[in-house]
Formats: C-alpha cells, structure tokens, sequence
C-alpha cells in the first residue's frame, strides 16, 4: 500500500497542478494575513475604545447616586472581537456588535422609566457604493478553493489510470483492491496536505510575528482544532473525486460531473435554499410587531394611568410608579426578546436545510471554533442577558443597603440617592466557552465525518465490482 | 469543407455526455433561482406600494407647510432578476425638503423584517451565467486542438487542402452553436416564468437583449482563453489543468482578492473634513443674515417672546461623514394664543425672508458637496470597478448591470430626479406664495391642500441611455473576443502539428 501511496505523490510533487495549488494558496493565505494585520488592530482599538467609554458612563452614574444607576443601566454591552477573526469572518456586517442595556423611556426628568435590554439591528451600509466582496478568510480559501483543488487532484485517480492502462498491470499485482484505493486515497491526501500546510504556516508565521496581536494557547489549541477539519473537509471532496473517478471511463467526463456537482453543492445550493426557507418561514414583520407593542403597552398604560400620572408623591403613587417603570421596561424587554428568538427561529431553520452542503457545515464549524458568526452571536446576546440580571440585583441589594430608603426601584424619592462606589458595580465581560462550542458543533462534526464515511464505502464498492 | 468541418465538430459537441450535464445543470439552477428571484422581487414591491401608501397618509396628515414631510420612494426594479447589483444594496427612500439635498447618501431603506437573513444572498441570474458559463466554454474548448494533436487526427484534417485560419473558426462556430442552446433554453424559461407575475415592457426586452448579447460576448471570450490553452498546449491533461486554474482564479480568486486586498481610503477625514469646514462657513453666513434679521424686526434671540410664541426650533448643521447640510426652521405649536397673535406678522416676515433663504444656502453647500462626494466615495468605486475589469466577470457584471440599470449610475437617476423633484415642489411653494403664509407656520385657518402639489414620478432611464452606459464594456468584451481570436490564429500558424 505504502508503495502505492508513495508513487502517487511523487507523481503529483512533479505534476503541474501541484506547482500551481501551492502558488495559489500561498497567495490567498498570505493576503489573508496581510489584510488581517491592516485591520484586526482597528477592531480591537475600537473595542477596547467602546468598553472604556462604558466603563466611565458606569463609573459616573454611580458616583452620582444608586437611582441613577438604576434608571440608566449599564448602557451599551460590547462584542469583544475575536482573535482568529482571519478564520471565519462570520457575517460581521450582519450582526451587531453591540446589545443596548439603558435607553429608559421617559416623559420628563420626573418621569422617567427604568433600563431595558434592546437588541439593534445593523441597518445595512446603505452609503457604500463599491462593490460587494467576499471576505477573504479560511472560511473561503478552504470552503471554495480547497475544495475545488481536491476535486482537480483526484478526478482522474483511477480512470486516469484506466485510460492509460496502468490500472490492469497494478490490480494484477497481488494487492486487494480496497488496498489500492486507500493507498491512492492517502497519496491524494497527503499531496494536497502538503501546499495547504505549508500555506497555513505561512500565513499563521506572518500573523504570529506581529508584536500587537497575541494568539494565546487556547487560540492555538482552537486553530489546530480548525486544521482537523480543514482536513476532514478536504478528504470529502477527494472521496467524491475518487468515487466519480471509478464509475466514469473518460477522466474527461470525469471531471465535468465533479465540477458540475461543486457548482451546484459548493456555489449555488446554500444560498438558493435558504433563500427558499426564508419564504416558507415568515418572521414576525415589523408591522405586526409595532401592533403587538402599541397594543400591550395601552393595556399596561390603563391599568396604571390614574395611580401613576398624579402630583402627589405618597408611598401609595411611588409604589405604583415603581411597578409601572418596572412592568414597562420588562414589558419591552420580553417583546424585544420575542422578536428576537423568531428571527433567530428563522435564521436556524435556514440553516439546518442548507446543512445538506458540506460548504456550509465547514463554514459554520470554523465559524463556532474561530469564535465568530451566529452562534457566538447568541452566545454574546445570553451573556449580555445573564449580566443584566446580576445588575439588577446588585440594584436591589444596594438600595437594601440603605437605610434611608423605601426600597423602590426606580423612583427617585422611593430609593437610595447616595453615590455608591464604581468598584462594587459589576462589570460586564464579554467572554468565550469552547464546551458550548462543542455542544452546537458535535453534530455538524458528525455530519462532515457521516459524509466522507458513506461517499468512502460507496467509493469501495464501485471499484471493488468495476471492470478494470 | 468548412460546412463539412462545422458538422463534424457540432455533431461531436451535441452528442457528448458533458454537454448534457451542461444543459441539466444551468436549467436547474436558472428556474430554481428564478423562481425564489421573483418571489423575493415581489416581496419588495409589495414593501414599496405599502411604503407610498403610509407616505401619503403621513404628507395629508401634516397641517402646515413647515411640516410637510414629503418622502419619495425607490420602485424595485424588475431587471435586478437579471443583475441585482446595487439595486438592493442602497438606500430606497428619501425625504423632500427645501433646506435639504436628497442625495444617495441620506437614503434609507424600507424596513426589512429579519436582519440575519441577509446572511444569504440571493443569486441572481448573472451569477449564474458568471459562474456556469464560464465554465462550459473551458471544458468544450480545453481539447478541440489539443485532443485532435493527441490522436493524431489534427495532421489528418491539415493534410485536407484547407486553411489552419478555417479550422479554428469551424471549431469556434460550432462550439458556440452548442453552448448557446443552454444559454438560450434556460433564459427562455426564466423568461417565461418572469412575464407570468411580473409586466414587461418593451424596452425591458430590449434590455434583455442586450443582457443577453453580453452574455453571448462572455461566453466567448471563456470559449477563446480554452482554445489558447489548447493550442499553445501538447497535452489535454495539462491543458484541462491550466484551464480549470485560470477558472479558479478568474472567477474565485481574483475579484475577491483584489477588493480585499484595496485598501479603502487614503486620507478620507482629512479631506471630508476640509469640505465640512467650506460647508460650516456657509451656514454661518447663513445664521449671521437670520440674526441680522431679527435683530432688525426686534424679535431676536433664541428665548424671545417671539421664539416662545411660535415654538420655533432653527436647526443648521452638517453631518461629517456624508457632508450634508440640513436647515430647518419649525414651528412646534398648533395653535396661537391669542396673547401672542401681535407676532403673527412678524412670522410672515420672517418666514418669507428665511426659507427661500435655507433654500439657496442648501443650493449653495450642494455645489461644493457634489464634488467632494464624487471624489470621496464615488472615484473609490469607480477604482474598485476598474480593478474587477481586469477579469473579464467584472467587464461582463458591469456591462450587465448596465443594462438592467441597476448600476451606480442607474441608482443615481432616481436622485438626481428626486433633487428636480425638489425644485418643483420649491417653484410649487413660492406659487403659492406658501412660505409668506400664514398657513406656513399654524394651522389654525384650515390645513394646507396638499392636492394639488406635484406628484413625484420617476422613470427609469431609456433603452438608450442604458446602452450607452453599456457600450464600453460592451466594445471592451468584443475587443478582447476579437485580440484573443487572432493571437489564437497566430499561435495555431506557427505551431508544428
């Protein structure tokens, strides 16, 4: 077998194709890591930007007094960006970087609500005028152009070998036959292993000497988790390429059916199927939502109206004025929640249909470990969720602190005005869990390996009974 | 011997097996894509006649000229099924104001319903082209010379008393004959899916025409780089190496590689921020004459008796980052208390003297404006394009996106209507004598008749202007088509057989 294997790489180390994947993939890792070394700094300055301006927003309420800080909340919550950015860029335009956890409604300085937590959206760039790009991440090189280039090594594996005649003086040697197909199998792997790897490191010994960006070592525990499945990925493509290259008799036609078939499952089927889904799956649309809203809060607003609207402040009104500032936010914050989880609904939905293209599960999976795209999206949104709970009991706590005070929550006459101190205040930290990962990702995993297993026996079977 | 030549090879052609895979696959993928194209058009049409319907009912609604809000909206256009380019991508709703220039830059979009859907992009019928087509004409053309070389029938056909000049166009009419049945089929099926649910007009075919001349044009040129791999190669396995390798490239690679790899800017602050300057002058002057005004009515300051009495809010400011200036000045009050009614003659005055005013500065900022937004975002574009231009998806893109007028140029239309749009509805105004009205600033005599304000209509651009914009690309497409023919019959001369 090894004999085998040994003769195909050679024979690829010589061969045209070999000289140009290694010319093209250097090219692409390496502008990868170029222009992730022109941005990345941007993006982390802006981040490290954001968080002390929320920092300071935090700090100067709490000096000022306990109800401030529980009317105005801990503002704007940050996305903190992730260092394996260049892996998986992760529809960023899409999704946003910020969760809002302040904004209180409010008629005047008296009457004014509590915080709440609101999810904006990104409107699109509607001033940009240049054309639209593809990020140029792993995600790309190895979902588009890996892919293709594993096809282009194996496409005529065994017919190529048939046309040539070669095949008939091998399998009279005294080698089973599943001995040959594993054996060229390897030999296609390992001679398209060999410009991929030596493009990674390339690109990885371009991004690691740069003095401003660290990749600590669970970064790399989470790239070499991301070059496992690069690999995974590529043996898909080259058991396709194999298994095509037994059943055609022309190398030819051989490769025509492969590219077809990556036209369709790598460049078409994602985006023509969700887009499919995304008809037969209706979100809740804006109008709908703004019914919902407006209809909720008149409900909430007449139960309320004439303890709430009145000059006096007895403890009877501020009672009232705290549970109507409290329902009010909650109220907006479940509607806004809500809405959320719909699109969030939708968006799954999608993408659990256009699971059936290997592209996407790849995309996804560099996605889940580089620490980018949706899922970590949500994570983010959940950690932003979990924190303002703990805001609003660090609130409550502190109010229960003070004597002086009636203990309502919102109301300045009803709660504590003294200043507390910035340090008691908890801060939010946007963090990042590889378990969870590996919880949402197990399955798409086991997909990936589920493919290459099936197309490998359908592979072995069609070579064990063809006619050489 | 050349009819015979041409058989030959379309009977070679037709009856392979590739070319049924060829003809399956750009089916399917055509129809399935049109099919969710034009669900995802109507969709947005459906957004567009809610939005003029809640805009009119918004503009009935406003009682006083200083609060008319006027809002223009963007019509889908029904060609983006061909190429949306930036059709969906910029903004489709703008506001109409006299203290305000609706550029592209201050649209805003409908609302759209799920922002994480976005993630997907819809693939239009161009991409399909780009991709697919492409393709094909590599894989029928990569073995017609070196194929005949390698069996060894090539020496036969030359021995034949025909020129080599021959061959090759034989060889070119024939695969092109083959490649525009796919082409043609799946078009005329996207065709005849589109005029079930969406009107076209006339123009609209000639449109199409021309979509699909550029098509014939790309198609081509992929065809004519296969057949110069083919004869400048000895072998069909290096020749289908080189040409699946410069398909990769052209197609995948180079257009994202390059915008990647432009850097987006040199010095945009510095340069926005000079014109910011030049625009903040002029509203100063501006504020300067307002002052000098009241201060001539006696009415001056912001917390006057006369401010207070009308509710008046004056706003003059420019926005950084896409330079606009905005002058506003608006009366918050729906009713005048009689103690105050003393200043009603004073607001006529004043009005009239500071509309018409916000209106020329506005025109005024507008001048230095314009040229400093095309030479901040729209030479940058226009780079970018050019770059693309040098794979031959970008020329065939831009000349697509011309014709559907869903390119820069086709968007722009809309706003440089809007901006007539606005003189109307200003030429409208001083008609009326609106702004020296009372009805400018209260309501209280009855609200204004909005029904006899010009209507806003836009057209999209004629077959004409359309096809000028195309022609470079066009004339560029043939050129390449008809450089690379010849180099390919230079080469194809001097080769040994």
């Amino acid at each position: 077998m090894w004999h085998i294997t040994k003769r195909e790489i050679y024979d690829n180390l010589n061969s045209l194709r070999f000289a140009l994947t290694t010319v093209l993939l250097l090219a692409l890792m390496l502008t990868n890591a170029i222009v992730h070394l022109r941005e990345h700094p941007n993006r982390v300055e802006k981040y490290n930007k954001a968080v002390t301006a929320y920092q300071n927003r935090l700090a100067s309420y709490a000096n000022e007094s306990l109800y401030l800080l529980a009317q105005q909340g801990p503002g704007d919550l940050h996305k903190k960006p992730s260092p394996l950015h260049f892996c998986a860029e992760g529809g960023d335009s899409f999704l946003s970087g910020t969760v809002n956890a302040g904004d209180p409604f409010g008629y005047s300085e008296d009457m004014t609500g509590v915080w709440k937590l609101s999810y904006p959206s990104v409107t699109p760039n509607l001033e940009n005028v240049r054309p639209d790009a593809i990020k140029l991440d792993w995600g790309f090189i190895i979902g588009y152009v890996l892919s293709l280039v594993a096809l282009l090594f194996t496409f005529d594996i065994i017919s190529g070998e048939r046309e040539r005649g070669t095949l008939r003086l091998m399998l009279a040697n005294a080698i089973p036959r599943h001995t040959v197909l594993i054996g060229k199998f390897l030999g296609a792997l390992i001679s398209v292993s060999i410009p991929f790897m030596l493009s990674v490191l390339m690109n990885l010994l371009v991004i690691s000497t740069a003095s401003n960006l660290h990749l600590n070592a669970e970064a790399w525990g989470r790239l070499g988790i991301i070059f496992f499945i690069s690999i995974l990925y590529m043996s898909l493509f080259l058991v396709l390429g194999l298994l095509v290259s037994t059943r055609v008799r022309q190398s030819a036609v051989s490769l025509v059916v492969l590219l077809l078939v990556w036209v369709t499952l790598v460049v078409f089927m994602p985006n023509t199927l969700a887009s499919m889904t995304g008809e037969f799956s209706p979100s809740m649309l804006s109008g709908e939502f703004w019914k919902r809203y407006r209809q909720l809060h008149q409900e909430l607003d007449e139960k309320y109206e004439d303890r709430v609207w009145t000059d006096e402040s007895d403890t009877k009104t501020l009672t009232a004025r705290s549970e109507y500032f409290a329902k009010h936010a909650a109220l907006d914050e479940r509607l806004n929640e809500d809405r959320l989880s719909l699109q969030i609904d939708q968006f799954r939905h999608a993408r659990s249909i256009i699971r059936v293209s290997p592209v996407t599960i790849v995309q996804h999976l560099l996605e889940s470990f580089a620490g980018t795209g949706f899922e970590r999206h949500l994570q983010f949104v959940e950690n932003t969720q979990r924190y303002a709970l703990q805001f609003r009991e660090f609130i409550v706590d502190a109010d229960r602190a003070d004597p002086e005070s009636l203990h309502l929550i919102g109301v300045r006459e009803g709660m504590s005005e003294k200043p507390v101190s910035p340090k008691s205040v908890p801060k939010f930290e946007d963090t990042l869990n590889l378990n969870e990962d590996f919880n949402t990702t197990a399955m798409e995993l086991l997909l990936l390996v589920l493919f290459v297993m099936v197309l490998m026996s359908a592979a072995y079977l069609a070579f064990v009974r063809v006619e050489v | 011997m050349l009819k015979t030549l041409i058989r030959r090879e379309l009977l070679d052609n037709l009856m392979t097996s590739r070319f049924a895979a060829v003809l399956l696959i750009t089916l399917l993928l055509v129809v399935a894509n049109t099919v969710v194209l034009i669900q995802d058009y109507e969709q947005r049409l459906e957004s567009y006649n809610g939005a003029i319907r809640t805009h009119y009912q918004e503009l009935r609604a406003a009682k006083t000229y200083s609060t008319m809000a006027i809002l223009v909206d963007r019509a889908p256009n029904p060609l983006s099924i061909f190429n949306v380019g930036l059709d969906k991508r910029l903004g489709n709703l703008v506001g109409i104001y006299h203290g305000f220039m609706p550029t592209l830059w201050n649209a805003q979009m409908h609302g759209t319903d799920n922002p994480f859907i976005a993630f997907f992009s819809l693939i239009d019928i161009v991409f399909i082209f780009e991709v697919v087509l492409s393709l094909m004409g590599l894989i029928f053309a990569y073995d017609a010379i070196a194929g005949e070389r390698e069996r060894g029938t090539l020496r036969l056909v030359l021995a034949q008393p025909i020129g080599r000049g021959q061959i090759l166009l034989a060889k070119y009419i024939s695969a092109m004959a083959c490649l525009l049945v796919p082409l043609i089929l799946s078009l005329l099926f996207a065709l005849l899916l589109l005029m079930r649910s969406i009107p076209l007009s006339t123009a609209d075919f000639l449109r199409i025409a021309g979509i699909v001349f550029a098509s014939f044009a790309y198609l081509s040129l992929f065809y004519l780089i296969g057949l110069l791999i083919s004869v400048a190669t000895r072998r069909t396995g290096t020749a289908l190496m080189l040409a699946m390798f410069v398909w990769g490239f052209l197609i995948l690679v180079y257009p994202n590689l390059i915008r990647a790899t432009v850097n987006p800017g040199g010095d945009i602050q510095a340069r926005t921020k000079i014109v910011e300057d030049q625009i903040q002058q002029i509203l100063d002057e501006y504020e300067r004459e307002r002052q000098k005004f009241l201060e001539k009515e006696g009415i001056a300051g912001e917390t006057s008796e006369f401010s207070k009495a009308l509710g008046l809010h004056s706003y003059a400011f420019v926005d950084p980052v896409t330079l606009m200036s905005y002058v506003e000045n608006i009366s918050l009050i729906s009713e005048i208390h009689p103690e105050f009614e003393q200043y009603a003659p004073s607001a006529k005055r004043y009005y009239n003297f500071v509309e018409p005013l916000s209106a020329r500065t506005v025109e005024k900022t507008w001048h230095i404006r314009k040229q400093a937004l095309d030479e901040i975002y729209v030479r940058q574009a226009e780079t970018d394009r050019v770059l693309l231009k040098f794979s031959p998806v970008g020329v065939y893109d831009a000349a697509t996106q011309a014709w559907a007028g869903t390119d820069l140029e086709g968007v722009r239309d809309f706003f440089s209507t809007a901006r007539r749009y606005r003189k109307a509805v200003i030429d409208y105004l001083y008609a009326k004598e609106a702004f020296s009205s009372r009805e400018w600033f209260i309501a209280d005599k009855g609200a204004v008749d909005w029904s006899t304000l010009p209507q806003f209509t836009f057209e999209r651009s004629t077959v004409g202007t359309n096809a000028k914009r195309a022609l470079p690309d066009m004339f560029l497409l043939l050129i390449c088509n008809l450089a690379l023919f010849m180099l390919i019959v230079l080469i194809f001369m001097k080769s040994e057989v």
